[in-house]
């Protein structure tokens, strides 16, 4: 069933109303083909919601909020949206738009945060695993973005509309992430933070490098290239705050001082439980740097109430699960003999912040929504929408970024996705795709990419 | 069929060896010549093997033909389907799984797999019918599996009954990049045709003059005769729309239903897909994109699919993988191969059509949808049993059926049984309803199982003589016996009342 209605000069809004049955998906395709009526906005218009343009309003049966440790949904609601921005989510009826708002009603259609990745490749042309130095935190993962590649593409119809793109774990200090929209043609409306991140490697890739070496030197050169970034962050706080001689400005170790203002945090690839204990011991204990877990696969849940202790957050993947290692795996691990979800793993431990990633092209970015599901699959509880905020707010908040996206919260950016319902299932798809209140995406009126 | 394949069990292992080796017409005479013959032999059979009779009572089936019975039974008999219903005799030495609110599927069957039978090469001889991978394969909901060209069941377990048979594909090429293997593959099938056209006119005329020869097959490629006989298939692995479109004129032109695997950017030349008659197995979430020589669209689409299914190709989606993945990365092998439905699903695949596209399309690929790809009575005993919709991420295989025996309980199983396990089993004890006369004696039945009854046994009959008859479990000739049976002795043989409640 889709019935139209318009609205104002220029805009017309559908009202696309899913099918209860996710049986009828077929059908329903069909007519909204027919009925297509949400347009993107061609050159020199500027759409509702968006930065200069006039207020959106959406009306939905379902808001999917993510709030941390906030409200899960409002049901039967309403969110405006003005100068890219979410201005107000209310219940509807309660909640009244001003008149020369653009008004959408989404029906039973659900109205979710973009989802976002802390782990993403495919942001840019791969050059980013330059392995010369073991600890590199001066190169730049942003020299090398591609904006509105044909991944990130992939990506938005996918529901993803940020990602933290990264260094590769070749060598213990990769570089530096920098966060960026998945929706937008150029670096400089894609780009969001730079540096977005710190690349550390802890263990299980960069013992290839040229020398290969072993955990203990690993460990020892990070602590010292670690030490090295927090003197010259100190030197520089001491400048800031007692005045004398401005010390010499060094693009190798700048990045510390953001790291010490909490500003951007460390992504941490690590993983196999002994090595996440010396992250956790490393860096957060001795060196009091802020980081996060990325992977955090195989045993690793086993330290989950450490992490949890610390207040730590984890990305989990592109592994969901453990195999028992007697039978099926010998480099790594100790799970005698069931199949563990990693998630669910930190999960029956207590774990709290757990969001998913998918290390793409590892797994393809599109399919972030299927970290989650595989994860509930393999035992993680969803009753608590553990799943949505660990596709959305978790990674977020991860990332040192959960002020402006990651939930519908007033005042964070309007990325938004309208859905045919729960994204976590892979049968269901994004419709619509807003960024900063800008239309990325329509599967309606554009070619279905995902 | 099944008559006759029946009768012929009946009569043995040396009968039905002379019976099928002589000519039909010959029936009639042995049948009734020699009575006692037949009855040694069937002595002889039912030591070599005893009959298994399965009941999967009271699940939701959903039986792939349309029709979707709740809290239906089922009931096998060896290794076939022998009846499905609301009122079905159970036999009383039936293993009897009592799965209300789980839901029967048709087993899954990966129309081309790695490693799942434990070893390589022949099947028959390299099985490991207690591999892990093998259990992992089941516990993915996979009932038959290709191996190379063989087709498996994954008998767990057992080394008998393996081998289902042999794939019928022809490996075919015919693509735009190699335009002397064009030119070839259309030779072979124009040699074909001109031989089976000259077979044909030998055939009809020779009746009449029995002195005309067979036309010669020399020259004439067996394949591709078999091709357009149809007793092989053509295979192709295509997936550019130029490919796709000539595969498609050239299977309309020489009159084949060709299958074509990978069809990527079929959703782009589906009409000329479906006109062929072919057969797409397609990987829902392939993802490539065009060629950047090409000017119109191209590459690879979610809706791929629903658009060749729309357009009336019979599709089969398989994953990317057709081994189990233990690396720790899940969703992408042959143990998940429902969530690559359900990404088909996504594309606007009907799921209806997505559970066909593992059952019964495969099914047919295999010329085996006599056997395979719905529950249908006579059909293989190849089935699952989950705990919800098969489409959703969530729901795990808990039984398999396969060959008509209950091979995988998750609860029993080291890998998944902690995973949600099944909530216990929440029904009072049953208390037996009888007639009041064999109080004693029927009440007595339950003591081996569960003790709560006995306790007070005044109180444990229900005073109103109720029919025996709860889904011919109970013992049937009950309701006549009272008046002669003497109730002295406590019966050493209680009434198999509970025989199959495990």
């Amino acid at each position: 069933m889709t019935f139209t209605k318009s609205i104002l000069t220029g805009l017309v809004i559908s009202s696309l109303v899913a099918s209860a049955s996710a049986l009828a998906i077929d059908t329903k395709r069909a007519d909204e083909q027919a009925a297509a009526t949400l347009r993107i906005a061609s050159d020199g218009e500027v759409d509702p919601g968006a930065v200069g343009g006039r207020g959106l309003a959406i009306f939905s049966k379902k808001l999917v909020l993510c709030e941390w440790q906030g409200r899960d949904v409002i049901n039967n609601g309403v969110i405006m949206i003005r100068d890219g921005k979410i201005e107000a989510v209310g219940k509807r009826g309660e909640l009244l738009p001003p008149p020369d708002y653009a008004l959408m009603d989404v029906g039973d259609q659900w109205v979710t945060p973009g989802l976002v990745e802390m782990h993403c490749h495919v942001a840019g042309r791969f050059g980013l695993n330059d392995m010369v130095y073991l600890a590199n935190p001066g190169i730049r993962a942003s020299a090398d973005v591609f904006a509105g590649n044909s991944q990130l593409d992939l990506a938005v119809a996918g529901g993803v509309t940020t990602v933290l793109y990264i260094p590769g774990s070749g060598t213990n200090v990769g570089g530096q992430g920098v966060l960026v929209r998945t929706g937008f043609d150029t670096y400089e409306a894609s780009v969001i933070k730079n540096p977005g991140s710190l690349k550390l490697a802890q263990a299980g890739n960069p013992e290839r490098w040229l020398t290969r070496p072993n955990r203990s030197f690993m460990n020892w050169n990070t602590r010292l290239t670690f030490k090295k970034g927090v003197a010259y962050a100190q030197e520089w706080e001491a400048y800031e705050r007692d005045g004398g001689v401005m010390p010499r400005k060094d693009p190798q170790w700048e990045v510390f001082r953001n790291l010490r203002k909490r500003d951007i945090h460390i992504s941490t690839h690590t993983q196999i439980y002994q090595v996440v204990l010396m992250t956790i011991t490393l860096v957060h204990d001795e060196l009091g740097l802020p980081f996060f877990i990325d992977h955090g696969t195989f045993d690793s849940y086993r330290v989950a109430e450490e992490a949890e202790k610390r207040g730590i957050f984890a990305c989990l993947g592109p592994r969901n699960i453990d195999v028992p290692s007697a039978s099926f795996r010998g480099f790594a691990g100790s799970n005698p003999e069931r199949i563990q979800g990693v998630a669910a793993g930190y999960q029956e431990r207590g774990f709290t912040r757990i969001g998913f990633n998918t290390d793409s092209p590892v797994i393809p970015q599109e399919e972030l929504q299927l970290q989650a599901s595989m994860a509930v699959r393999y035992g993680f509880d969803e009753s608590k929408m553990g799943t949505l905020r660990g596709l959305t707010i978790v990674p977020a908040m991860a990332g040192g970024i959960g002020d402006q996206v990651g939930s519908l919260e007033v005042g964070k950016f309007a990325d938004i996705l309208i859905t045919s319902g729960d994204i976590t299932d892979p049968r269901h798809t994004v419709e619509l795709a807003l960024q900063q209140g800008q239309v990325i995406y329509d599967a309606v009126n554009q070619k279905r990419r995902w | 069929m099944l008559k006759n394949k029946k009768l012929i069990m009946g009569l043995g292992a040396l009968w039905s060896l002379s019976l099928m080796l002589a000519p039909s017409w010959s029936y009639a005479a042995p049948l009734i010549d020699d009575d006692k013959e037949s009855t040694d032999s069937e002595e002889e059979k039912e030591e070599e093997e005893e009959e298994t009779w399965v009941y999967l009572a009271g699940g939701d089936v959903y039986t792939g033909t349309g029709a979707f019975l709740r809290g239906a039974g089922i009931l096998c008999h060896d290794d076939k389907i022998e009846a499905i219903g609301f009122d079905i005799v159970v036999p009383e030495d039936a293993e009897v799984l009592n799965i209300e609110g789980y839901s029967v599927y048709p087993g899954l069957i990966a129309l081309s797999s790695r490693g799942l039978f434990g070893g390589n090469g022949d099947l028959e001889y390299s099985v490991d019918p207690f591999s892990d991978n093998m259990l992992l394969a089941v516990a993915g909901g996979i009932t038959v599996a290709v191996q190379g060209t063989e087709i498996g069941r994954l008998n767990r377990g057992r080394i008998e009954d393996v081998v289902v048979g042999k794939q019928q594909f022809t490996s075919l090429s015919y693509s735009l990049s190699n335009p002397g293997g064009r030119k070839t593959l259309r030779e072979k099938f124009d040699a074909a045709e001109t031989y089976l056209r000259a077979y044909r006119t030998w055939e009809g005329a020779v009746r009449s003059n029995k002195e005309l020869k067979e036309p010669k097959k020399t020259g004439v490629d067996s394949h591709a005769l078999a091709v357009l006989r149809g007793t092989e298939k053509g295979v192709f692995r295509a997936d550019i729309q130029q490919d796709l479109l000539a595969i498609a004129r050239l299977a309309q032109r020489y009159g084949f239903r060709p299958v074509i695997q990978g069809c990527r950017e079929g959703w782009l030349v589906a009409a000329e897909l479906g006109r062929a008659g072919a057969t797409a197995i397609v990987e829902a979430r392939d993802r490539r994109n065009k060629s950047e020589n090409l000017v119109r669209p191209g590459g690879s689409s979610i809706e791929n699919a629903a658009i060749l299914h729309r357009h009336g190709v019979q599709v089969a989606v398989a994953p990317g993988s057709g081994g189990i993945s233990m690396d720790g990365i899940v969703g992408r092998d042959i143990m998940h191969m429902p969530v690559e439905a359900a990404f088909a699903v996504r594309g606007g695949l009907a799921e209806d059509v997505a559970i066909a596209s593992m059952t019964v399309v495969p099914a047919r690929l295999l010329g085996l949808e006599h056997r395979l790809g719905t529950i249908e009575v006579g059909k293989d005993a190849d089935l699952i049993i989950t705990d919800g919709d098969i489409l959703h991420y969530k729901t795990f295989v808990q039984w398999s059926v396969i060959g008509g025996r209950v091979v995988y309980d998750k609860e029993a199983e080291l890998y998944l049984a902690h995973i949600r396990p099944r909530p216990v089993e929440e029904l009072a004890p049953e208390v037996p309803v009888v007639p009041g006369e064999r109080d004693e004696e029927i009440i007595e039945a339950p003591k081996e199982e569960t003790e709560t009854p006995v306790e007070n046994p005044e109180e444990a009959p229900v005073e109103e003589p109720a029919p025996v008859d709860d889904g011919g479990e109970g013992p049937p000739p009950a309701p006549e016996e009272p008046p002669v049976v003497p109730p002295v002795d406590p019966p050493v043989d209680p009434p198999q009342e509970g025989s199959g409640d495990g």
